[in-house]
């Protein structure tokens, strides 16, 4: 069994029950792999820092998932094919940082470096 | 002798200080690695606010020479800053 992260960006106008739709779509699918998802983040809409297929902004949803190859083999042939999905991205890593958020607390940490400097 | 090293150590060290004259002074690189001490923030691709920190406002990816991330950590960053990229974090 590997541990990977796994992003997805969804188009930026795609409306919060579609997003929802999506969700249990891929966790559907991993699940019936007989993989485990261990956390799911979703990022919110985040501003792209080029456009992708004319998008300004895009949904990213974030999986953490708990599984063998064959799970990311599906998922991802699932997503090639998703109009919805602008780019996906799996990471295979060693260990989950279940703590961190990189993504809720940036604007705490942009005030503090601005105060800093 | 002793004179000669010391202008060298001088090129050195504004080589540390700016890239270039449009490069914003923000961030002072420090002698050792920033990434190895201890209690060093982890390099990863969803940390943005630290990849930014090691590329150039162009987003190119800053050189160690001039950064003095070691040759590991370097690994890391620019894989990861890859990563991003790919996701349109940066």
């Amino acid at each position: 069994m590997n541990l990977y992260e796994h992003t997805i960006i969804a188009r930026q106008d795609t409306s919060p029950s579609e997003i929802k739709q999506l969700t249990e779509k891929y966790s559907k699918i991993v699940e019936k792999n007989e993989g485990e998802i261990v956390k799911t983040e979703n990022w919110g809409l985040l501003n792209l820092s080029y456009l992708i297929k004319k998008n300004r902004k895009g949904s990213y949803i974030h999986f953490k998932i708990k599984g063998k190859g064959n799970v990311i083999d599906e998922l991802e042939k699932n997503e090639a094919i998703d109009k919805k999905l602008l780019r996906y991205l799996t990471v295979r890593v060693k260990k989950f940082d279940l703590d961190a958020n990189y993504f809720t607390k940036r604007d705490d940490d942009d005030k503090r470096e601005s105060y800093k400097n | 002798m002793p004179k000669r090293q010391s202008g060298n150590k001088k090129g050195k060290q504004s080589n540390f200080a700016k890239l270039s004259i449009f490069q914003p002074n923000k961030y002072k690189f420090k002698k050792t690695c920033p990434l190895s001490a201890k209690g060093a923030p982890t390099v990863d691709y969803k940390n943005v606010r630290l990849l930014k920190k090691y590329m150039s406002e162009n987003g190119k990816i800053l050189p160690s020479r001039i950064t003095n991330v070691s040759q590991k950590k370097q690994r890391e960053l620019s894989l990861s800053i890859k990563r991003a990229r790919n996701l349109a974090l940066i």
